[in-house]
C-alpha cells in the first residue's frame, strides 16, 4: 500500500537582495509533482539568472517528473526563466496562469529578450520563437476555478492583488494540499484588490516573506510625495516623463494627477502617449472581466478616455515648450517613445523623469536610478543626464501584518516563508507559531523541507466482518482504536474491508492450508492400537477443555489437531507418534508435542 | 499652522506609548495592551530619511523591523541603557521591570531577566530612567519613596531616596552621571544629587488648583548660555519654563491653545528640541503634536501659539471610529533639527519634518 503517509519536499532557488530575486519552487504531494513559478534572476547576466533544473532530476525528463507548472504573475522574477526552461531545458506538460498573466507574460519576456539580446549581446538566450512555443504549452484559468489537471491532482487561482493578473494557487491531491502565494498585498490599491482566500485549511501554505520585515508608509504620503514632485517640476516650467508598462499603475497615476489639476486649478497639459491607448484597450477589457465587482464599479466609472485634463500624445508634443506631463511606454526606458523624449528631455535640469519601479540591467532606466549622469548611446554618442531623476515605487508586497492576515484567513496546518535573502527571520517565525499554533518553517535557498502529513483514509468494512468483531463480546468503544483482522482490497479508489473468507471468495482463491508434522518417538513394545489407546486415555485426562477424540481407524484427534502411532521401521519396541496440525492451531499443536514429548504415564496393569 | 518639509505616515501592526532611540538610525516601539502578549520592536528608519542628497534615488521608504520580541505585560516605558545592547521596560503590573536584550545574531529580543521593585497597587507603575556608566544603574520608582537605583547587573540598590513621601512621579530624568530630575504629578518638581543624602532642590509644592491638574517635565539638553532648560507641563495646557537654580518661580509661562483637558493626561509629554534653541514640542491632548518657540512667548502665562502643528493623526484616519485618534509619545529626532516622530493611539506612527518660517534659529 503507497501513499498512506503523505510527503511533501520542497526547493527553492531564491535569489539576493529584495528587489532582485527570483522564485522557483518545486513541490511533491502526493506522489505529484508541481513547479511553482519560473523566474529570471535579474541581477545576474550569466546561467547564474536562471535556477539549476538540475536540481529537479538528475536524469531523466522534466516532462515525464512534472504534473505542472504555475506560474503565479507576469513579473520577470517568476515567469523569466520559463522559455528558456519549456524551450531550452525541455518541458512539454502544461503550464497553468491566469488570463491576463498568459496576455501580458510573452509581451514583457520579449521585451526582456530584446534587451538581453539586442542591446547586451547576450548568446545563450531563448528566442522569440521559443517564447511563442513556450506560450503554446500555457493553459489559462479563472479565479476560483478548480482544475483538474489529471484525475489526482487539481489547482484553483485565488485573487492576489499586486499586479494584474496575480493569483495566489491551491494545489490539491486527495485530502492534501498546499497553497503557493507568489506574490500578493493585503491592502487594497486604487486599481487592485487586496488578495483574499477562503478558510481552506491547507497542510501548508507556502508565503513570500521578502517585505515581513518592512512597515511600509501609507499610500496617501506616497502619493502626495508623486504629486509634490510633478507639481514642483511643472511650477518651473520643467516637463516631466513618467515611463510605463501598461494599464493599472498608470491609470491609477492618470487619476491622481486628474484630481490634483483638477483641485489645483493646473494648466500644464497631460499627454498618454498612443502606444499605451492601443494597448490599454485590450487591457482594459481583459482587466474588467478579471477583477471583482466592487473594483469594477469604481474603476468603470474612469474609463481611460473619459480624462477633462489627459490628452492623446502626438510625438511633436516633446517639441512644444512649457511644462508638460508624459505617460509614455516603454516602462524601462529602454526602447522605444518613452526612450525617444527622455533624449529630448534630459539635458535641460528643469524636466524631470519618474521612475516607476524596479529596471532590469542594461536598461537606461537602470543606469540612471544607480546614479550614471553620462549615458553612452547609439554611435558612440554620450547623452549627459541633467533632469531630475526620481524613483516611485507603487507596487505592494505583504508585510508582516499581511502575511497574518492570510495566514489567517487559510488556516494552514504548517507555514512556510520563502524570502530572497538567507536573512534570519526569527522573530515573524515565532510570531506565527504563537499566534496560530502552527509550525513555521523559513529555509535556506536550495534546502530541501519534508513535512509529514496523516491524511485520513476512508474504508469500507463488510457487515459480516463487523458482526463477527461485534460477536466476539465487548462492546467496542467509539474514541478508542480497535485492531481488526481482514483483508483490505483496492479497487477503483475503493477500500473495503472484508473477512478472509470473503475476499478468497471474491477473487476466486482457495484457501491454502499450512500443516505442520512432528515425529515424537516412544518407547513401548505393543501394538500400535495400543499405543494409540495409551495417548488417547492420557491426553484424555490431561487436556480437559480441549475435545480428545479416539476415531475408529487408531487415530487420536485433539481439536483438529491428528496423532497417529506406527511402529518405527527399524526398531519394534518404538513407537512413533506422527503430530499434525494446522497453521492456527499451532499453539496448541507446540503444547501437545512437548506433552508427548514427556512420555505416557505407565500403565496400570 | 505652519508647512511640512516633509511628512510620511507609516502603520504598527499595534499603538506604542514608547519611541526610544537606539543611536540614530533606529527606535524602539512597544504594545502597551493588557490582555495580551505584546511586542517590543526595533525599528531602522527609513534610509531616505538619513540622506540629505538625491532622495529620489532612494527607494527605500520603509521601516524595517531589525529585531522583535515579545513581552507578557504592558510596556508603558522603555530605556535603552546606552552603549549597550539592553533595553529595560516597565509597565502594568508595576511590581517588576523587565531587561531586554537586542543581539546582533538573531532577530529576536530576548528576555534576560527582571528587577523587582516596590509593590504597588493598582493602576500605579514605575517610571525608568538609567544611569549609564561603566556599571549602569537603573532609577525606577512609582512614589518618591520608592525611588531607588538598581545596578543592572547585580541587582543591588545602590542608591534609595529614603523618603516616606507617598507623593507619586510622573517624570524621572538622569540629567548625569550624579543628579536625576523628578516632577511628581502634583507638579512638584526636584533635582537630586545621588552622592548625598536626599535633599532635592525643588519648588515649594503644588500651586492652587493643582489637584485637578497632572503635571509631567522635560529639563533641556542643549542650552546656548543661560536660561530656562526645564519645562513642565500641566494636563489644563499651561506650560512652564524654570530655570534649575531657581525653581520656585518660573522664568516663563504660557497657556497651549487645547480646547479641553488631556483625556489621558499620563500621555502628557513635553520635549525640547535637541538642535533647536527654546524649541519644545507637546502633545497628549488630543491628535496633534504642537511645536512652541518660547523666546516668542510673552511669558506672563497668556495663550501661545504653536509655531507649528502636526494634524496627521487625525486627517489621516482611515477608519471612522468613535474616538479621534491620541497621540501618545512624540521625540526629536537626534541631530536633524525639525525632524520629529510621534505615535497615536490608532497604531499610526509618523515621522516629519516642518519648514521653519522664523527669522533666525
Amino acid at each position: 500500500v503507497c501513499g498512506v503517509n503523505g510527503r511533501f519536499a520542497w526547493l527553492v532557488e531564491g535569489g539576493a537582495g529584495q528587489d532582485v530575486g527570483r522564485s522557483c519552487i518545486l513541490v511533491s504531494i502526493g506522489g505529484k509533482n508541481v513547479m511553482l513559478d519560473c523566474g529570471m534572476h535579474m541581477g545576474f547576466n550569466d546561467d547564474r539568472r536562471f535556477p539549476d533544473f538540475s536540481y529537479i532530476t538528475r536524469n531523466g525528463r522534466l516532462t515525464d517528473f512534472l504534473d505542472c507548472v504555475i506560474i503565479s504573475h507576469f513579473h520577470l522574477d517568476h515567469c523569466g526563466a520559463l522559455p528558456y526552461f519549456s524551450e531550452m531545458v525541455g518541458y512539454d506538460g502544461p503550464i497553468y496562469m491566469t488570463h491576463p498573466t498568459q496576455a501580458i507574460c510573452p509581451i514583457l519576456l520579449e521585451d526582456y529578450r530584446k534587451i538581453a539580446v539586442d542591446k547586451k549581446g547576450e548568446a545563450n538566450f531563448f528566442t522569440s520563437q521559443m517564447i511563442k512555443d513556450c506560450m503554446k504549452k500555457v493553459v489559462a484559468v479563472h479565479l476560483h476555478q478548480t482544475v483538474q489537471v489529471d484525475d489526482e491532482l487539481e489547482i484553483k487561482a485565488y485573487y492576489a492583488g499586486h499586479v494584474l493578473g496575480a493569483a495566489m494557487f491551491q494545489i490539491k491531491v486527495g485530502s492534501e494540499s498546499v497553497v503557493y502565494t507568489g506574490d500578493y498585498n493585503m491592502t487594497p490599491d486604487r486599481h487592485l484588490g487586496a488578495a483574499w482566500i477562503d478558510k481552506c485549511r491547507p497542510n501548508l501554505l507556502i508565503t513570500e516573506s521578502t517585505y515581513a520585515t518592512t512597515i511600509r508608509d501609507s499610500k496617501r504620503c506616497r502619493e502626495r510625495d508623486f504629486l509634490k514632485k510633478v507639481h514642483e517640476a511643472v511650477e518651473r516650467g520643467g516637463k516631466v516623463l513618467i515611463p510605463v508598462f501598461a494599464l493599472g499603475r498608470a491609470q491609477e497615476l492618470c487619476i491622481l494627477l486628474e484630481t490634483f489639476w483638477e483641485r489645483m486649478n493646473l494648466k500644464a497639459p497631460i499627454y498618454f502617449s498612443t502606444g499605451l491607448t492601443e494597448k490599454a484597450n485590450h487591457y482594459y477589457k481583459l482587466f474588467i472581466t478579471w477583477t471583482n465587482q466592487k473594483i469594477r464599479k469604481t474603476f468603470v466609472q474612469r474609463n481611460m478616455f473619459e480624462f477633462k485634463h489627459i490628452k492623446a500624445f502626438d510625438r511633436a508634443f516633446a517639441d512644444n515648450p512649457g511644462p508638460m506631463v508624459v505617460f509614455a511606454t516603454p516602462g524601462m526606458l529602454h526602447a522605444g517613445q518613452s526612450l525617444q523624449i527622455f533624449r529630448k528631455w534630459a539635458g535641460n535640469e528643469k524636466n524631470m523623469v519618474i521612475m516607476p519601479g524596479y529596471c532590469v540591467q542594461g536598461t537606461v532606466g537602470h543606469k540612471i536610478l544607480s546614479g550614471q549622469r553620462k549615458l553612452e548611446m547609439e554611435g558612440r554618442q554620450v547623452l549627459e543626464v541633467k533632469m531630475q531623476v526620481e524613483y516611485m515605487s507603487f507596487s505592494a508586497h505583504a508585510d508582516a501584518k499581511g502575511i497574518m492576515q492570510l495566514v489567517g484567513q487559510a488556516e494552514p496546518e504548517s507555514v512556510l516563508l520563502v524570502h530572497g535573502e538567507a536573512k534570519k527571520m526569527e522573530f515573524l517565525k515565532q510570531k506565527i507559531e504563537q499566534e496560530f499554533r502552527v509550525s513555521c518553517y523559513m529555509p535556506a535557498n536550495g534546502e530541501t523541507v519534508t513535512l509529514p502529513t496523516s491524511p485520513s483514509i476512508p474504508v469500507g468494512i463488510s457487515l459480516g466482518l463487523l458482526k463477527r468483531e461485534m460477536a466476539q463480546g465487548l462492546l467496542p468503544d467509539a474514541k478508542k482504536p480497535r485492531l481488526l483482522h481482514g483483508t483490505l482490497i483496492m479497487k477503483d479508489s475503493n477500500f473495503r474491508l472484508v473477512s478472509s473468507e470473503q475476499a478468497l471468495k471474491e477473487l476466486g482463491l482457495a484457501e491454502h492450508q499450512l500443516r505442520f508434522t512432528c515425529r515424537v518417538h516412544l518407547h513401548d513394545p505393543r501394538k500400535e492400537q495400543e499405543t494409540a489407546m495409551r495417548v488417547y486415555s492420557h491426553l484424555k485426562s490431561v487436556l480437559k477443555e480441549h475435545c480428545v477424540q479416539h476415531l475408529p481407524d487408531g487415530s487420536v484427534t485433539v481439536e483438529s489437531i491428528l496423532i497417529q502411532a506406527a511402529a518405527h521401521s527399524e526398531d519394534p519396541g518404538t513407537k512413533v507418534l506422527l503430530v499434525s496440525w494446522t497453521y492456527q492451531d499451532e499453539e496448541l499443536g507446540s503444547h501437545l508435542t512437548s506433552l508427548l514429548k514427556k512420555g505416557l504415564p505407565q500403565a496400570t496393569s | 499652522g505652519g508647512e511640512y518639509q516633509d511628512f510620511h505616515a507609516f502603520d504598527l501592526s499595534e499603538a506604542t506609548r514608547v519611541l526610544e532611540w537606539i543611536d540614530d538610525k533606529g527606535v524602539c516601539v512597544a504594545g502597551y495592551e493588557s490582555l495580551k502578549k505584546n511586542e517590543i520592536l526595533h525599528l531602522l528608519l527609513p534610509l531616505r530619511l538619513s540622506v540629505k542628497e538625491n532622495q529620489g534615488l532612494f527607494p527605500e521608504r520603509d521601516f524595517k523591523v531589525r529585531h522583535g520580541g515579545f513581552s507578557d505585560t504592558s510596556v508603558f516605558d522603555l530605556k535603552h541603557v546606552l552603549d549597550t545592547r539592553l533595553l529595560v521596560t516597565s509597565g502594568l503590573p508595576g511590581c517588576h521591570l523587565h531587561v531586554w536584550q537586542v543581539t546582533e545574531d538573531s532577530d529576536v529580543i530576548q528576555a534576560v531577566s527582571t528587577i523587582a521593585v516596590q509593590e504597588e497597587e493598582g493602576s500605579l507603575w514605575p517610571r525608568v530612567a538609567i544611569f549609564s556608566s561603566m556599571a549602569p544603574g537603573v532609577l525606577h520608582g512609582a512614589r518618591l519613596r520608592g525611588l531607588k537605583v538598581v545596578d543592572l547587573e547585580t541587582q543591588k540598590t545602590t542608591y534609595s531616596s529614603g523618603v516616606g513621601d507617598s507623593e507619586e512621579l510622573s517624570s524621572l530624568q538622569v540629567l548625569d552621571a550624579d543628579t536625576f530630575a523628578f516632577c511628581c504629578a502634583s507638579g512638584r518638581l526636584g533635582l537630586v544629587d545621588i552622592r548625598q543624602k536626599w535633599a532635592p532642590s525643588e519648588n515649594a509644592g503644588p500651586g492652587p488648583g493643582a489637584a485637578a491638574r497632572r503635571w509631567c517635565a522635560e529639563v533641556g539638553g542643549r542650552r546656548r548660555g543661560p536660561g530656562p532648560s526645564i519645562a513642565s507641563l500641566g494636563s489644563d495646557g499651561q506650560l512652564c519654563l524654570l530655570d534649575p537654580r531657581d525653581l520656585c518661580h518660573p522664568v516663563s509661562s504660557g497657556r497651549c491653545p487645547v480646547s479641553a483637558p488631556s483625556p489621558a493626561p499620563e500621555l502628557l509629554r513635553v520635549t525640547w528640541a535637541p538642535g533647536l534653541d527654546d524649541c519644545l514640542a507637546v502633545s497628549g491632548f488630543d491628535g496633534t503634536v504642537q511645536v512652541y518657540d518660547a523666546t516668542s512667548w510673552d511669558g506672563t502665562g497668556g495663550q501661545v501659539e504653536p509655531v507649528f502643528t502636526h494634524r496627521g493623526h487625525i486627517f489621516l484616519e482611515d477608519n471612522q471610529t468613535d474616538t479621534a485618534p491620541l497621540v501618545t509619545t512624540h521625540t526629536w529626532h537626534p541631530h536633524k533639527p525639525r525632524t520629529l516622530l510621534s505615535a497615536a493611539s490608532d497604531a499610526s506612527l509618523h515621522v516629519w519634518d516642518w519648514v521653519d518660517h522664523r527669522a533666525a534659529c
